[in-house]
């Protein structure tokens, strides 16, 4: 007994210079999933926005029909009594709260008096994260404290709290790794069993083969042909349709012969920021090489981003060992030290830590290479554009104006600024964590590609992923992480997604 | 034009304001304006110089999401500082140097240190600040004005360069500007940028327009006033560092996103000192220029002084929150409190009245900025 819950009928939206949806319409039925795919840039979030009321009504055209009843939602509270609850692409917690309070903000229980009933809020809470099996979550926790992934389990928490009829899931698995997926495809079956309707988004197309019902494509804000079921079309088709072209190699290869040893790392243990005598990176020794792609793979929370950033200087709390480059030892103690010492990193959460939002595409893409661009004092803004716009070109970013703010850009538009930011200081050590985080298909190949210009320049690169599909195919040799210790070294004859799974989850400990 | 109106709202209200003004006290005075005489415009220009330096200062404190309290105070201890120095027999240079560096630099410094060093905030350490400093004039003058008269001092804040120089100085002024509105064209073109040409000579038309204001309110009178021509050249210093240095870019990065600016190889330590000192030496030399015009030192100088700079800072659109703000906004704030006090006063408003009509245009303002920005998503 399937039924349309949700019409949206000829949307059309403008930006200033730029049409980002033209003339949309789709319905979609309650108790499947709809999965909305498309280049970065293709105006799905900006569809979905409107959905749920962040863009109101009077900011597009075009019709909203829930049940049969026409909506024209101001904010997104209005959608949410409609009963319209979303899990938007970039994160919108807020860090100094807890847990509980970010997922019942603005309308905690209360008692007949209007006291807050702070038992009920943690009560609560604490079922939710079960249901998503982070039982090992303490909903007093603050948001601040919680790695990307966790964050983002916990905006899939707090929308599910509304108890919504329509769910929108823009790119919720991004961040998350194949168990956390795994455990957010069960949740999504079970509302499929409430006859929940959900909305889709996501780079990942085999995960979409897997959990959507039916596919609808966009292209430069147009829908591509009708909406099709999910299992009587092809991951090729699919992409093909995306991008308009056939793509033969989704993951290129390289020819590069590996060099000598670059970066090595003797040691290093890196000190829990909060809990006194804990670790989270322990004793860790690794060599990285000239012309090669080195991988580290693991499971969130296994102490590879903190590995990145204690290489980088970036941390606060106490890092011990050694680090050499080229042969010669290096004191690492701020980013600028590392950025002068030639190494860069791409850290894996763009809106908090990548990106200064609110600021000019422009100034983002040349604030951590000011030097290339002005002499000892002064800025030249004139080179500093044509040096912008040469990196908007290369990467492909789809902008209309480079001194727009960087919020105006799509999630995978911006995922590229930061990569382009960081390719303008000339790493001769770059270190990626999760470099393709919420980039489309055909962006990565050219990602992949642009990788291997830099090898052959003799940058070594370090690349952390979560997708272990990416990591097999794209690194030379990798390293796994379990608990703060690197566990294995594999090659890339060695590697497989068995193996790596094995030993990330700490099946075995020895090296 | 939607943008236009947006983009230059401060200064249409800096406009509507002077009409308004101008207005009210034809009416309420009789026969013609006196508001707008060039005496009484030169004079709300001296009378706003304290402030205005400080918004300098102010603008890239607020920039990186900080405040400083302690401008007032301090602006009160150098003044005393600079008459106690001379009243000892130490040359001006000599005055002027050891008053800028021993009140304005080192606390500046001190400021800096807690504050970006063990991340302090700066609402807590520049109020203890502000108690000090004024703590300490009232000590070291024995809590009484003291009387300043050395002319070369006084000149500083009371003469005028002479007429003739006024006049080289405003046409060259002219020429250099439109200069560098075509040398910027020109580069535009080279690296194929776009150029507007009514941009262009709209640029044109306000630069006439504003130097022929300034000649005729400072031509009417004696020339331009010393004491002005080293607030244009803070001004113009200001804005030079906010938008062509490495420094400035630094600073909106830093009040946009202190983490990412960080990661992205700031000195943070670094750059947040600086500010703080630039920021306390301006409030020094607006002491310094205080007391020169006034030919005397009061412990009791710049009080609230501090409000009214940061007040200008927010009406000229800068974010409380950090990494969005211009001087040049924050000087068109600073016009907008002088005229108000000015006008006001003109007009025989109590000053209980102007407080809080003062208060009133602060708080839209502010509404403004947040209505503003909550628009963008
Ligand atoms: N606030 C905004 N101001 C101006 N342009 C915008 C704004 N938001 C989105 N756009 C533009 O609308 C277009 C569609 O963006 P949208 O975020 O919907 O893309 P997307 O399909 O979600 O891409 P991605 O896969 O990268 O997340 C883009 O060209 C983007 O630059
Ligand atoms: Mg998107």
């Amino acid at each position: 007994m399937s039924k349309t819950i949700l019409k949206m009928k000829d949307i059309t939206k403008d930006f200033p210079g730029v049409r980002s949806l033209d003339n949309v319409s789709f319905s979609a039925v309650s108790g499947e999933v709809l999965a909305l795919v498309g280049e970065n840039g293709a105006g799905k979030s900006t569809l979905m926005k409107i959905l749920s009321g962040a863009w109101p009504h009077n900011s597009f055209s075009g019709e909203i029909l829930i049940k049969d009843t026409l909506h024209s939602f101001t904010s997104t509270k209005d959608a949410e009594q409609a009963g319209v609850a979303i899990i938007y692409q970039e994160l919108n917690l807020i860090p100094e709260l807890s847990i509980a309070e970010n997922i019942f903000l603005d309308r905690e229980f209360t008692t007949i008096a209007g006291k807050i009933n702070w038992n009920k809020v943690y009560s609560e809470t604490k079922i939710l994260l079960k249901e998503l099996h982070l039982d090992y979550l303490d909903p007093e926790e603050k948001v601040k404290e919680l790695s990307i992934g966790k964050q983002q389990m916990v905006e899939i928490a707090k929308a599910l709290s509304l108890n919504a009829h329509i769910l929108v899931l823009d790119e919720p698995t991004s961040a998350l790794t194949e168990t956390e997926t795994e455990d957010l495809f069960k949740i999504i079956k079970k509302l499929k069993t409430h006859n929940v309707c959900m909305i889709y988004i996501s780079h990942k197309i085999d995960e979409i083969k897997k959990i959507a019902d039916k596919i609808m494509v966009l292209r430069d804000g147009k829908l591509i042909g009708k909406t099709v079921k999910a299992s009587s079309i092809t991951t090729n088709k699919i992409i093909s349709k995306m991008v308009g072209r056939d793509i033969k190699e989704m993951f290129p290869r390289h020819k590069i012969k590996r060099g000598g040893k670059t970066l090595e790392v003797k040691n290093l243990s890196i000190d829990h920021p909060v809990l006194k005598g804990k670790k989270r990176v322990k004793n860790v020794s690794f060599k990285a090489y000239k012309g090669e792609i080195l991988g580290i793979a693991g499971l969130m929370g296994s102490g590879r981003s903190e590995l990145a950033c204690g290489i980088f200087g970036a941390l606060d709390g106490d890092t011990t060992g050694k680090v050499f480059l080229n042969g010669k030892k290096i004191k690492i103690d701020s980013p600028q030290a590392a950025i002068e010492n030639g190494i860069a990193l791409l850290t894996e959460d763009r809106k908090t830590l990548g990106l200064i939002m609110g600021q000019s595409i422009i100034h983002n893409t040349t604030i951590s290479s000011l030097e290339t661009v002005s002499g000892r004092w002064i800025i030249d803004k004139l080179k500093e554009n044509d040096i912008a716009s040469t990196l908007i070109k290369k990467l492909k970013i789809k902008t209309s104006r480079l001194d727009d703010p960087i919020d105006s850009l799509s999630g995978g538009n911006q995922q590229k600024v930061v990569i382009g930011k960081w390719l303008n200081t000339n790493p001769d050590i770059f270190i990626m964590d999760e470099p393709t985080r919420g980039i489309d298909v055909g962006a990565k190949v050219e990602i992949y590609k642009l990788m291997h210009t830099l090898l052959k320049n003799g940058v070594t690169v370090i690349m952390i992923s979560s997708d272990l599909q990416e990591i097999m195919e794209i690194s030379d040799r990798i390293l796994v992480m379990h608990e703060g210790r690197i566990v294995a070294d594999l090659s890339k004859k060695q590697a497989t997604a068995k193996k790596i799974m094995h030993y990330a989850t700490g099946m075995e400990k020895t090296k | 034009m939607k943008r236009f109106l947006k983009n230059n709202a401060t200064l249409i209200a800096l406009f509507a304001l002077i009409i308004i003004m101008a207005i009210l006290s034809q009416l309420k005075l009789g026969t013609y304006t006196v508001f707008l005489q060039s005496a009484n415009l030169s004079n709300i220009i001296l009378q706003v110089i304290e402030i205005g330096i400080m918004a300098v200062g102010m603008t890239m404190v607020i920039l990186i999401a900080g405040i400083d309290l302690s401008v007032g105070s301090i602006m009160a201890l150098s003044a005393v500082v600079s008459a106690l120095l001379l009243k000892a027999g130490f040359g001006v240079v000599l005055t002027l140097l050891f008053t800028l560096s021993g009140v304005g630099i080192l606390l500046g410094l001190w400021n800096g240190f807690w504050i970006s060093k063990y991340k302090i905030p700066p609402f807590i350490i520049t109020l203890g600040m502000m108690t000090i400093a004024r703590g300490l004039a009232h000590f070291i003058s024995n809590k009484t004005a003291i009387g300043v008269s050395n002319k070369t001092f006084n000149a500083i804040g009371g003469n005028y360069i002479g007429r003739g120089l006024s006049i080289t100085i405003l046409v060259l002024a002219f020429f250099a500007i439109i200069y560098l509105i075509l040398n910027e064209n020109k580069q535009k073109k080279k690296y194929k940028i776009d150029t507007n040409r009514y941009n262009t000579i709209g640029k044109i038309a306000a630069l006439t327009a504003g130097i022929s204001v300034a000649f005729y309110i400072f031509l009417g009178h004696e020339g331009i006033p010393i004491s002005v021509v080293i607030f244009v050249t803070i001004i113009l210093s200001g804005i030079f560092l906010l938008h062509h240095t490495k420094f400035g870019r630094r600073l909106y990065a830093i009040g946009g996103n202190e983490e990412a600016a960080r990661l992205s190889g700031i000195n943070i330590f670094k750059s947040k000192m600086i500010v703080f000192t630039i920021m306390t030496t301006l409030a020094a030399l607006a002491g310094i220029i205080s007391a020169s015009r006034l030919g005397s030192a009061s412990p009791n100088f710049g009080s609230l002084f501090e409000l009214d700079a940061i007040a200008a800072v927010v009406i000229g659109g800068t974010s409380l929150t950090g990494g969005i703000g211009t001087i040049k906004g924050s000087i068109i704030g600073t016009f907008i409190i002088g005229i108000l006090n000015n006008g006001l006063s003109l007009l025989g408003v109590s000053t209980e009245y102007q407080w809080m009509i003062k208060g009133l245009i602060i708080i839209m303002a502010v509404w403004f900025d947040v209505v503003n920005k909550r628009k963008k998503i």
